[in-house]
Parts: structure tokens; sequence; C-alpha cells
């Protein structure tokens, strides 16, 4: 892939992180990525399962275009693309410069295992005397202070834990390949000098410090230390404030005066900090408050440490900044008596939950109570903990836990066949998002999960090991039950660091602490340059922070490109490799011995001259794993000339990534490189068996250098693209699509079907915070018109399409018939939607009954004036959340509290009612409700089976609702009754759809690729979705996804040719019978029946080389290149006879 | 929607009832032309026949208890893209299945064609049926002599043999899915021979011929259960027989010994749809090198090779669409009960995807659609 000037830098390694990187790294842009935590992948890592599927599906987020550049393996193993850079264990700690030009210094925490050496076979951990708690899951089982951050990760390597390390050196000594370096000797070297007249304070300092390795020196007086620092050596000091003769804050003057760079931290007892405080204005770095805490002075001593030496300190410049730090879960424990957690074994947070339920978990995924491993027969879910709660400073709804909570309760159904009860409490069940309702309701209806509406007031000890909830219900009453397990659905908060980040960039942050961002824009910060993606933005479920995390992308793409981006290229052209298609296949293999720690495990001599037997040229190296090993086996392999590569080494993952280097130098394409793994046979504890070893060694390699020897010559070919854009719908996401694009100097066309472009925007004229949407009408509508790169076609239709992702062909129709065919290379659709038209309510009986957008339209012309009203009535989920428009419209919550906050605000008499079944005041919606629930809007939750009743005569309205608190129905006479009534998608997009090749769901909303990880994106490549013609949603929200569309069709568009993968289906034709079953087989409709030429055709940048069609087609007219009948023939052949 | 109308006999003859009704459709234009089983001028033959003069129906002859191909193959091949106006097929139950199978895998299509099916009261092979013919004397009367003793509870046995195998195991000798089929169990053909249609499209063609609607005769409900019974019950024996006999990959390699890989199983398999079969393609061009290692490893190895891999490729491949015609077991030379294993194997298959090869067009192949719960008792409902 050729790369672009330019970088971004990373920071959070989760999904949105990734998806972010990825965004960019796809564009040809160089990224560097990184995360504090020693492995990547975020809270993910630690769930097994995402509604609504409750599969993974992580590794969909994974390039379909030009997808040998990543990897193509589970996402929640690991990752690599050619253009990113990969750091864990790693934090920003310093940015310099200006957007398009910052200088950043990175700080690596030290792993102490060399990730080349470490081939992961655990002999580390066999002598490893330490025993901590297992942060993966959740604590609820240990590990050794050498351990694998994430135990699934592929390529696994092990990293010490240094705050748990004894240093006692023994898995040092142990490691076969020498990867483990305790770094005990720069610590020995490192002399700290404690200063303290009290004799068992200095001898505690000194055992600690130690034991961590340091060199300690003491002084029992200033006077003494001076002398000590006049001798020179020392690197630290840690200084009493209170010494009889020379107090502390003399001392340091003298040793600065001495030493000037001297590092000083002062030791203080409380009445004395303010002289601590003051001594850090005369040089101090820091101060310790007695009595001490082994473990932080033993921390602040060891980060002094690393920053004096600038240890894993690394500068470098990136264009811009993209903060994707993800959330931390509200800890109960940081509360006073959160329904006994910690008091009580059995009551869980929900991440507590998931590692319970997980395979990978304590119990291997048996549902047992921590406390006594007895089997769980009934489990609470508490919604809220944490969030909803203005004591906590969380007046947010988290957004997720709703949704989370459910998918937990329908697993522990599905685990247990329906045996576990499963009850969630809650106030509001907030399914605002696609499909939700669905959802919730096939949790209740087919599985039994109990939904109970109610307020829980604790959690005491029960019957027989269980716990007792105590909670009223809607009705005031108070209730009792027992359960075996409580889940606490806790929240989220800003990620631990969040201070120092918002600091370090200078960013103004919410007072619940998430960062601030621009109006109409969930990525943008005051600071130009610094963008926030997915949940460190705040509250965001999976698919929402994967849109967001590519409008993070795409507005640091577009701050990049004005920077010069994309005008010229810097690495250097697809290397030249050796033309071998004529060939007879001639194999190498180069086998790593390991420093000959294999070659005694097994007898290399045998397996040499079983490969020589098959026709192989064998050569041995020392350790591959090193520069010089690669550098020596890619000697031997040039000066052989054999066209064919077989690397018998370990972890072949890792040379995965290497496989492009080392084919540039030996001028032969990666894709006749293989790596076999031939150290996984000769782990330790698998036996000593030596014949064994052998066999199963032979066996690997005779089945890989069978491949090879059967492998297609033919490199993979690359396909011209049309770097045009087409977009379909001109309201404010078709907009801020066509303007992105645009900006990145691609054609862009944009269809409109009515008159003008704005779509909703017209009706909108003030937005919950404050915004409004006229201005960013017209500066958008007039940047769009005057854009020289985008051709609006107002009136105009889409008639007709064909072709595939980078040439489609599209035809328009005019207003007065006249036709346009236009050649794009990608295609977004943005056909939105609109309010629906109530059926219900007596809408149209009378002109006291509007909706919502009409009464929005009447204040903002004066046709109502809120001093003229006395009471108004506000009817939520009208059509909605019911077969068959069973889907939240998630706007009308919000449209509902504006308006009534709008009435409110001009008229404080006005008596506003709410009748509402879920309040969806999602995210940051909720501090809304609290202002209209202040503002004195009354609330009244009704029932689908109980719905409020409307009269209507001479005018008047009369609604009679059922006030669940009274238990008696209320009348109310409202000057105005205004019914929310939710979003339709546009008519016609379902016909759109069929034009395009994709489908919509059974709403008419489009059908995306896959609702968490690939959003925007269609199964048919090259054509995308953004706005509510996707799926209901805010102005910000439809912006952000148009952004997250535009980022990822850039991503096609930032080429003039693409590649096709080096695994890719063929058909035979002359062995062809056309039955099509191969079309129906595929999953990515990337073949089509060509009925002109009769045959069947591949398009070859879909297609993802999944053998599906192989599979299908009974005669192998369909292959796989790569994967012919032939070479597996032989490979198994090769396979079992070793083994049989 | 089923309708039945009542074709004249004469003579007690239902073959030239047929022949009639055949040429009332050729002469009042409702079709181009007529594929039918003819008796052909050499001795004894029944071949599919293309007619388009109605002079020429005079061989016509659907009953007789043999068909030495399965004609959804020419039927396949007639159809496979549109032509001018409308053909009428005459087939036997098992070939209308084949040709459903067919139209799904888009080797052949429906439209422009009139499917006209019969009761099946079975087959000979192609061998027996000679001996059967000449016996007779010619072919029309055998028919007619095999048609009265089936019909007169006089059994099809003859001498030494009786029908197919494959035809006393078939439970599918009902025309169901044709358009108009001839009902001969239970009917008393003095009354006339029952036409009933099945489809919209037969309907109408009854319609427009004028044919009077009368009532499906007493006897049949009783006869086509009796005739179920015997036949399930013979087909359940003979699953479990076979069954038995290939439980392991010892007694499967036995049970196929006698095959020399002529591929004339897989030559008469209606369903066997490629154009060229990968067995003889270069993915089983072994290196001559290989067969040495092979016969290395074990000391000795069978020639031709890759006999038993090929009856299991077949199975996977076409056990979904198999209709249990016997044509395999027709064709081969060296008498291996191929039909008893496809069909054992195949009702497995089958019943595995809730799938009935030759049911229904609607019905699509297991391997072409993806369901996300299915094989419970394998996944434990995780995938």
């Amino acid at each position: 892939m050729k790369n672009k000037r330019g970088s971004a830098l990373v920071v959070g390694a989760g999904i949105s992180g990734m998806r972010s990187a990825l965004d960019l790294a796809e564009e040809g842009y160089r990224v560097t990525l990184i995360d504090k935590a020693p492995g990547l992948g975020g809270t993910l890592r630690q769930l097994d399962y995402q509604f609504p599927t409750d599969h993974c599906g992580m590794c969909k987020m994974l390039p379909v275009v030009e997808r040998d550049s990543a990897s193509q393996y589970c996402l929640r193993k690991g990752f690599f693309h050619e253009n990113i850079d990969i750091m864990a264990a790693t934090e920003l700690v310093g940015i310099e410069g200006e957007p398009g030009k910052f200088q950043v210094t990175l700080r690596h925490q030290p792993t102490m295992v060399d990730p080349e050496r470490c081939i992961g076979c655990a002999a580390c951990v066999t002598v490893c005397p330490v025993e901590v708690p297992d942060e993966f899951n959740a604590g609820l089982t240990t590990r050794k202070a050498v351990y694998l951050p994430v135990p699934h990760n592929v390529p696994n390597h092990y990293v010490v834990d240094p705050a748990a390390c004894s240093r006692c050196g023994e898995c040092e000594r142990v490691c076969p390949t020498g990867a483990i370096d305790l770094q005990l000797e720069a610590r020995k070297a490192f002399k700290v000098l404690v200063v303290d007249d009290e004799l068992v304070v200095r001898d505690s300092i000194k055992e600690w410090l130690e034991d961590a390795g340091f060199q300690v020196e003491m002084a029992e007086s200033g006077v003494e230390a001076l002398e000590k620092l006049s001798q020179g050596g020392c690197s630290l000091l840690l200084l009493d404030v209170k010494m009889p003769g020379m107090d502390g804050v003399e001392v340091l003057k003298n040793a600065r005066e001495m030493h000037p760079d001297l590092d000083v931290v002062m030791m203080t007892a409380y009445a004395t900090v303010e002289t601590a405080v003051e001594a850090m204005k005369v040089g101090a770095m820091d101060y310790l408050m007695k009595p001490f805490d082994p473990e932080a002075l033993v921390a602040l001593v060891v980060n002094r440490y690393r920053k004096l030496l600038r240890m894993g300190e690394q500068q470098f410049e990136v264009g811009a900044i993209i903060l994707a730090a993800g959330f931390a879960n509200f800890d109960p424990a940081s509360a006073p008596d959160t329904y006994g957690y910690h008091t009580f074994e059995n009551v869980v947070t929900s991440i507590e939950y998931e590692r319970l339920m997980s395979g990978t978990g304590p119990h291997g995924g048996k549902l047992l109570r921590p406390e006594d491993s007895q089997r769980i027969r009934k489990i609470a879910w508490l919604q809220c903990v944490g969030s909803r709660n203005l004591h906590l400073n969380a007046d947010y709804c988290s957004s997720v836990c709703c949704m989370f909570s459910i998918k937990e309760a329908l697993l522990a159904k599905e685990k247990s066949d329906g045996q576990v009860d499963a009850a969630i409490f809650y106030m509001d069940m907030r399914t605002f998002g696609k499909d939700f309702q669905r959802y919730r309701e096939r949790a209740e209806r087919d599985y039994g999960v109990r939904f109970i509406r109610s307020r829980v007031h604790s959690v005491e000890a029960g019957e027989a090991g269980c716990l007792q909830l105590r909670y009223s219900d809607i009705e005031g009453r108070m209730h009792a039950e027992d359960f075996d397990l409580v889940v606490l659905a806790t929240g989220q908060r800003p990620p631990a660091g969040s201070d120092e980040l918002a600091e370090l960039c200078g960013v103004e942050r919410t007072p619940s602490g998430f960062f601030k961002t621009e109006p109409f824009s969930f990525s943008r910060t005051a600071k130009q340059g610094i963008f926030v993606s997915g949940s460190f933005g705040g509250l965001r479920d999976i698919s929402e922070s994967v849109i967001q995390a590519g409008s993070a992308a795409f507005a640091a793409s577009t701050l990049l490109h004005a920077g010069g981006g994309s005008l010229s290229r810097v690495t250097d052209d697809e290397p030249a490799y050796r033309d071998v298609t004529r060939d007879p296949p001639k194999v190498a293999a180069a086998l790593c011995s390991c420093a000959g720690d294999l070659a005694r495990a097994a007898d290399f001599k045998a397996i040499a001259q079983k490969l020589e037997g098959m026709g192989l040229e064998v050569f041995l190296t020392e350790r591959m794993c090193t520069r010089e090993g690669l550098d020596e086996a890619c000697r031997v392999l040039r000066e052989s000339r054999a066209n064919r590569v077989l690397l018998g080494a370990c972890m072949p993952y890792v040379y995965q990534r290497k496989l492009k280097d080392l084919g540039k130098s030996i001028g032969l394409h990666p894709f006749l490189i293989e790596v076999a793994d031939i150290r996984t046979p000769a782990f330790p504890g698998r036996g000593e068996d030596r014949a064994r070893v052998t066999r199963e060694i032979a066996s690997v390699l005779s089945m890989a250098a069978s491949r090879l020897q059967g492998i297609d010559p033919l490199p993979p070919r690359s396909v011209p693209l049309s770097r045009r854009a087409l977009v379909v719908g001109g309201g404010i996401a078709g907009m801020t699509a066509a303007l992105g694009i645009a900006e990145h100097g691609y054609e862009v066309d944009l269809i409109e079907r009515s008159e003008k472009l704005g779509g909703n925007l017209h009706r909108l004229y003030r937005t919950l915070d404050g915004w409004s949407p006229q201005q960013l009408l017209e500066q958008t509508a007039a940047a769009v018109n005057k854009h020289p790169h985008i051709s609006v076609h107002l009136e105009a239709r889409v008639v007709h399409s064909e072709g595939q992702v980078g040439r489609f062909v599209t035809t328009l129709e005019h207003a007065g018939g006249a036709g346009e065919t236009i050649e794009h290379g990608v295609a977004i659709l943005a056909t939105g939607g609109s309010e629906a038209k109530p059926q219900e309510y007596g809408y149209g009986q009378c002109d006291a009954i509007v909706t919502q957008h009409e009464l929005e339209d009447q204040l903002q012309r004066g046709q109502v004036a809120p001093g003229d009203l006395t009471s108004v009535v506000m009817i939520q989920c009208v059509g909605s959340r019911e077969e068959p428009r069973n889907y939240c419209s998630r706007v009308c919550c919000a449209a509902a509290l504006k308006n009534a906050l709008y009435l409110k605000e001009h008229n404080p008499h006005v008596e506003v009612y709410i009748l509402y079944r879920d309040m969806m005041a999602y995210g940051f919606l909720e501090s809304y409700y609290t202002q209209a629930r202040r503002a004195g809007v009354v609330f009244i939750q009704y029932q689908v089976a109980a719905k409020p009743r409307v009269e209507t005569a001479n005018g008047a309205v009369t609604v009679t609702a059922l006030d669940p608190l009274l238990q008696r129905e209320i009348a109310l006479s409202p000057d105005l009754l205004v019914l929310s009534s939710g979003i339709v998608p546009s008519n016609g997009n379902d016909e759109l759809a069929g034009i395009f090749g994709v489908t919509v769901n059974r709403d008419g909303f489009y059908q995306e690729a896959e609702y968490k990880w690939r959003p925007v994106e269609f199964l048919r490549e090259g054509v995308f979705a953004c706005g509510i013609g996707h799926s209901p949603r805010s102005i910000t929200e439809s912006m952000a996804m148009a952004e997250a569309a535009s980022q990822r069709a850039l991503s096609i568009l930032s080429r003039e040719r693409t590649m096709g993968g080096s695994i890719t289906a063929q058909v035979r034709h002359s062995l062809c019978s056309l039955c099509q079953l191969c079309i129906e087989a595929c999953p990515y409709g990337a073949r089509r029946y060509d009925a002109e030429d009769e045959v069947i055709v591949i398009d070859e940048l879909a297609c993802q080389g999944c053998g599906a069609c192989a599979a299908v087609c009974p005669n192998s007219a369909s292959v796989l290149r790569g994967y012919r009948d032939q070479q597996l023939f032989s490979m198994l052949d090769a396979a079992l006879e070793e083994l049989f | 929607m089923a309708r039945t109308a009542a074709i004249e006999v004469t003579e007690g003859n239902p073959v030239k009832a047929l022949q009639e009704f055949f040429r009332t459709l050729l002469e009042r234009g409702k079709i181009e032309a007529l594929l039918v089983a003819r008796h052909l001028p050499v001795r004894n033959a029944v071949m599919p026949t293309l007619v388009t003069d109605p002079q020429q129906l005079a061989g016509a002859d659907p009953l007789a208890p043999v068909f030495p191909i399965n004609a959804a193959k020419v039927v396949s091949r007639l159809t496979r893209k549109p032509f001018e106006g409308r053909v009428a097929v005459v087939l036997r139950p098992c070939e209308i299945r084949a040709f459903i199978e067919l139209v799904k895998l888009k080797q052949g299509r429906r439209e422009q064609l009139i499917i006209i099916g019969m009761d099946c009261l079975g087959a000979y092979g192609n061998v027996d049926y000679l001996r059967f013919a000449a016996a007779a004397g010619d072919g029309s009367s055998a028919t007619l002599d095999f048609i009265r003793n089936a019909l007169e509870g006089r059994g099809t046995a003859f001498e030494d043999f009786d029908i197919t195998t494959a035809c006393k195991a078939c439970e599918h000798f009902v025309a169901e899915s044709a358009d108009l089929s001839f009902e001969l169990l239970g009917a008393t053909l003095g009354e006339g021979l029952p036409l009933q249609a099945n489809t919209p499209l037969g309907e109408a063609l009854l319609g427009e011929l004028g044919l009077a609607s009368t009532r499906e005769p007493a006897g049949r409900k009783e006869a086509v259960l009796d005739l179920l019974a015997q036949r399930t019950a013979y087909r359940d024996r003979m699953f479990a027989e076979t069954a038995a006999a290939t439980s392991d990959l010892d007694k499967l390699m036995s049970y196929l010994g006698h095959c020399v890989n002529c591929y004339n199983c897989r030559v008469a398999c209606p369903v066997c749809y490629c154009r060229e079969c990968v067995f003889t393609t270069d993915v089983f061009d072994h290196e001559p090198a290989q067969f040495l290692r092979w016969a290395r490893k074990k000391g000795a190895l069978k020639m031709p090779t890759d006999t038993v891999f090929y009856h299991l490729t077949r199975l996977a491949h076409m056990s979904t669409a198999c209709v249990g015609c016997g044509q395999c077991s027709n064709a081969c030379p060296n008498h291996v009960p191929v039909m008893e294993l496809f069909r054992t194997i195949a009702a497995g298959t089958q019943r595995a995807f809730d799938y009935e090869a030759g049911r229904s067009v609607e019905e699509e192949p297991p391997l072409s659609t993806f369901r996300e719960k299915e094989f419970f008792e394998v996944t434990g409902g995780k995938d």
C-alpha cells in the first residue's frame, strides 16, 4: 500500500482507537496507536458476547479492501496493519507544537520481556512465586507477577508486572530464549539517600527500597546528608521536613546549591504539609505523607527513577492526535454502601459478571456463586448504579447498561437452558438503538426475563446464602425477594488519567469530567488538531463508538489533508518481485534451531533429510527472531534462488508481519513465503519424546512444503478505481458526507429529489443544547453550493446502477425526464426519513392536536404563544415501540423535553404533562430530563395495555390517563395535545436499496453490514449508509455518521488502484455448469452471473477468500487461489504420512 | 384446486387412450412438441422421444415398465434457455422430481413446460425388460400385461425377476408435482382414465380442452395407501440392511469392492449435473510417484484408486438431491448396489436439512441457504 505524508497518534487501543487508527491507516496515513495497558482491545478483551447478536464479531472491523495489509484473524487475539505502529504499555506524556505539527512524547512502561524473543512457553510462570489478583478476570482469579495480560492473544508474549514482581530473578534464569531482563543492575546503580532523624523511618524505607532493587544510603541529620551528598553518586534524595538542627528545607536549599539537578522528594507529617508544599517552590519535586504506605512510596521512587533516567521515552512528530482512552466503570466501592457491594461477595458488577459467565472466567463458564460456588438459580440486575445520580456527580445516563443487562440476563437464560431466573430492576428501560426494543421484547417474551420497574431499597443477607432484595414497585408498594446473585449495572466514568490528559491537551471538560466538544460535533475539541473518539467522548455503546471513531478519524484526516497530507506519497512503490510464474516450483526451507534448544528436542538431521527427499533445499539458522538471524536467513535464501520459501520458526503470526520485508529482501512475493510453527511441538510439559517431536515437526513442515509446491505463483492483480463519489440525499447527512469527501479533493455528485437541500433541518429551529439548526443549514448548504468539487443535482432521482466497488455506473433521471450517467467509485445513501403522521389519539380531528415538529414550527412562527397556554399534554411513543413500528425513534423524548423546557422558560405557569413509557433521555440528555422535572414538568408513566384516551368535542381536548402512583384515572383538559410520533424512513429507500443491490430491514431502514462493527457499510462493498435512513438519530449523531461513512469511502477513493487479496476465488469456466450455488453461498455479494457471456464473474475486491463458493461447488469449477484441491490433497498426504 | 377429468379408454387399452390425448394436444396447437417414452423400431427399445408430428405418436408408451434413462436429463437439455412455444413432457414421478432438482440448480426451466405424470407402477431393469417384452411378443402387449397384472393384484414379478429394488422401495409413485397426472391406481378403466390437474396451469388446460370434470374413483385412496405401506416397509428394510452392510469403513470398502471407476452411475444419475466430474479433471491426475508413495506406506495399493472416495464425494455432493430413481444401479456393470447406499444416506442427509429432494421448486437446496440456528444437537445452540 502506498502511504501519504502525514501521521496521527491515537491514544487508546480499544474498539474506537482501533477503528480510528484503521480508518486513517486504510486511507494511507501513518498511525501510531498506543495504549496504557500491556495489551490491545480495551474493555472488549474481557467481553465474550455482545448484543444484539450475542456473538463477538469484532474481526469484522478489519479491512475488506486491501485486506492483505492487515492481520486477518480474530481481533480479540491481536492485530496489525502495515501503516500502524502499535505500542502497548505506553502513555502520552507530552504535547508541544501546533496542529499539523505536534511534537509528542511517549513513555513506555517496561514489560521486562523482549517480545521478539518470548515464545510464550510459560516456563517463567511455573517458577514465579508471586500471586496477585488477575485484572483480566476482574480480580476473580489470580495470576503470577509474570503473566499474559490477555490470555487469548496471538502471538502472546508474557510481561512482568513491576509492581508485583519480587525481583527474585527465577524467571530470568529459566527463560529458554533469554527474553526476560528484570533490569536489576540498573536499579542497583540508582542510589537513594534517605534523610530522617528517626531510625525506624530510615530503616523501614531502606528495607522497602532495597527489596525493590535500589541502592540506599541513610543520613540521620542534615549535616550528615550534605556530607554524603558532597561525595557524589546520589540520584534521589528523600528528605524529612522536620529535623532537629538543620531542617529539611534548609538541607534542600544547600543540596540544590551543591547539585542543581538533584531530585528531591520531601517527607512530611500532616502538621508540616504546608512546609512541604513550600519546599516544592524551592526545588523539591514532590512530597510524601507520613505514615508511609510502602507501596505508594516504592511506586513514587520507581516513578522518579524512570523519569530521571528518561527511561522508555520517545519523541516524534504527528499531525493530529485522537484521544480514544475509553471509559472507566463506576466502582461501587467508591460510594458509601452501594447495595452491599464488597459486603456480600455475591454482589458483583457487570464486568465481574461477564467474567463469571465467560468460558475463560473463574468457573469455565459455569454460573456459580462467588461466595460458596453454589449453583446460581436466581439473578437480579440493578440498573443505573453510578448513573442518573446527582449525588455521584452523574447527571447522565450511561446509555449502555440497559442493553448489556438484557444481554447478560438473556445469556444466563441460554446458558442454563432457561433454568436461571433473571430479573432486571430498572427505572426506564432505555432501548433507544436500532432493534433494541425488539431485543428487549424477545428477552421478555421468548426467554422469560423479568423486567421490574422499581426503586431498589436495599440488599441484605437472605436465606441459605442468598441475598434479599427489598424494592418498591411503581405503585409504591414494598416487596422483598431472594436472589443468589445481584449484578450491579455499573455506569461509565471518564477513565483514569483523564485529568492529566485534559491538562496535557488543554481541553476543557464538562462538570462530570468528559471532554467538551464543539457544537454539532462529538469529535472536535476546542483545541484544533486534538479529537476525541468513541466512548472517551462519553457514554456510547460499540456501534456508536465505532461510528464516532470514524468521525474522529475523518476530522483528523481533514486536518492532515489540509496540511498537504495527500499531496505527496512517501513510501516506495510496490517492491519489484521476481517473475517466477514460469519457473518450476523450487522450495527452500530455513529452519530455526532456537539457538540449539530446538535442535536438542528434535532430530533436525532427519527432518532436513525428509524435506530434501521432497526436493527442498534446507538451511539451518540459529535464531531467526533476531535481526542478525533473519538477515542470515535472507542471505542464504537470496543465494539459493529458490522461488518459494518455507520458514520453520515459532509464532507464525509474528513473522506474518515481517513477510513483506523479507519478500522485498529476497525479491519474492510474500504470497510465496510460508511460516510453519515448529516450536510448539517442543514446548515444555509436552513430554520429552524426541521421536514424537521430530515426527510432529516433520509433519508440520512437509504439509507447508506441499502447499508451497502446489501454489499458483501469479501475484494478485490490482484494479483501477474511479475516484469519484455519489451521495444520494441532500439532508444534513448527505451534505456532510459530500463536503467531507470533496474537501479531500475528490469529485462528488450530490443527488436530492426535492427542489432544495436541507431535508428535516428546514423544520428544526433549536436543539436541546441551545444551538441553531437553521444556522447550521445555512452554512452547510452554502459550503456545498460553492464547493468546486461538488455537483448538486436537485429534483433528480437515481433510476439505475450497475458495476462494483471502484467502478459503479449510475443513471439519474432529472425532473424533466432527462437522463444522466455518472461513473463513480463509491456511493453513500443518505436518504433520510421524516416525522411519522400519527394515526391515533384524534390527530387531524382538532387543531389543538399537533406533532412535536408542528408545535416547534407554530412556536417559531408565533402561531402559538407560550403565554397564552395554561396546560399542555404530550404523549410519547405514538405509533412507536409496538408492532408494526416496533422501534424507538430516539429523538422524540429529546424533542418533548426541548419543547416542554421552552414552554416552561417562556411561561413558568404553564402546566406541562408528559405521558411516557420509558423516558429515553440517554447519555447527556438525562440532565435535561432532570432540568424538566425541576422546572415542574409532570411525567406520568403509562403502560401499552392502558394507553391514554383522547376525546375531542367542539375543538376541546380531554386526555384521560391512569396515574400509576395514585392508581386511578386522571383527566386533563389541555390547550394543546402534542404527539411524539417518531420517525419513519423516506419512502423510496427500499427501491433505492434495490438499485444499489443492498437491503432495508423490516422497518424500511437501511440494513448495514453489521450493526456493531460495520455500522455505516453495507455488505455490498463500496456502498455506505448514514443518517436517519439508517436509523433514527439526532442532527449531531447523523453528522457523525455521515463523517464516518465518508471516511470509509475515502479509504477506497484514496487510491488510484487497489489490490484484491492474495487469496481470492476464481472460476474455471470450462468446468462450470452455471448452477449459481456459489452466488447464493457468497456472503459478500462478490459473485454474479453474467447472462450475456454466460459466465460467473467475481468482484475481486469484494471477495474475501472465505472459500464458501469453493465448498459449495461440486466439481471445483470454483476454486480458491492458494487452496487448490491438489495442494490440499498433498498437504493431507504429507501430514498423514508422518503421523499414521 | 385439484380437478379431475376422465379420458375415454377403448378396448381396455389405456396406452391408446394416452396416445389419443397427446394427439389432441398436438393437433389443437396446445403444445409445439411432446417428449414421451416411445417404442423405437429397434426391437423392444423404449426411449424418450421428442414428437412434433401427431402421426408419430403411434409407438408412444409412457406406461411401458422400463426407463432406460432418467428423462429429467433430456428435459434439462431441452429447457435450459427460452425457446418458442410450449412443450409437454411425459415423465415418471422420479423423473419429475429429478427435474425439479435440476431447475433449482439452474440446469432447466419449468416455464414453457407442461409436465404430465402418471401413477408409477414400477419398472424393470433395462436387461430384465428385454426378456419381459420378448416373452410378451412385442412391447405394446408387454405394457398391457404389466398394467393389468399390477392393477389387478397379480403383482409385477416375472419369472425370476421383479421391478427394480429402487421401484420397490419407492414411496413417491404419485406424480404430485406434475401439472397433469394420470391416475391409474384405483381406477376402473372401463369408466375412463382419471386425469388430475395439480396446478393452475394443468387446470386451465383441462378447461381449454373442454374435458368434463369427474370425481376421484372411490377405490383410489385405499389403493394408494396400500401401495405406500408396501413400499415403505420394503424401503425401511432396505435402509436397515444397507446401514448394517456399510457401518464402518472396512464394510463400506467391501460393499463398493467391485467398483471399477467406470463412472456409469454418475452418467446415469439425473441430478449429477456437473459439466465435467471432478474425478475426471486434473484434480485426480495424481503424480505417478504418488501412487508409489501410497503403495509403499501400506505395502499394497488397490488400483484403480479413489473408488470409495468417489462414491463418498458423490454422496456428499448429491445425496441431498437424490430422488431414488435407481438409474445408478441400473447402469452398474458389476451390480454394485449403488442405489441402496445412496437412498440410505440421502434419507439421513435430507432429514438433517428438513429437505426432500424433488418436493418443490420453492424449497432451496440445503447448501445454498444459511440458517443460523441448525444442528442444535451438534452445536448445543452455540455457534
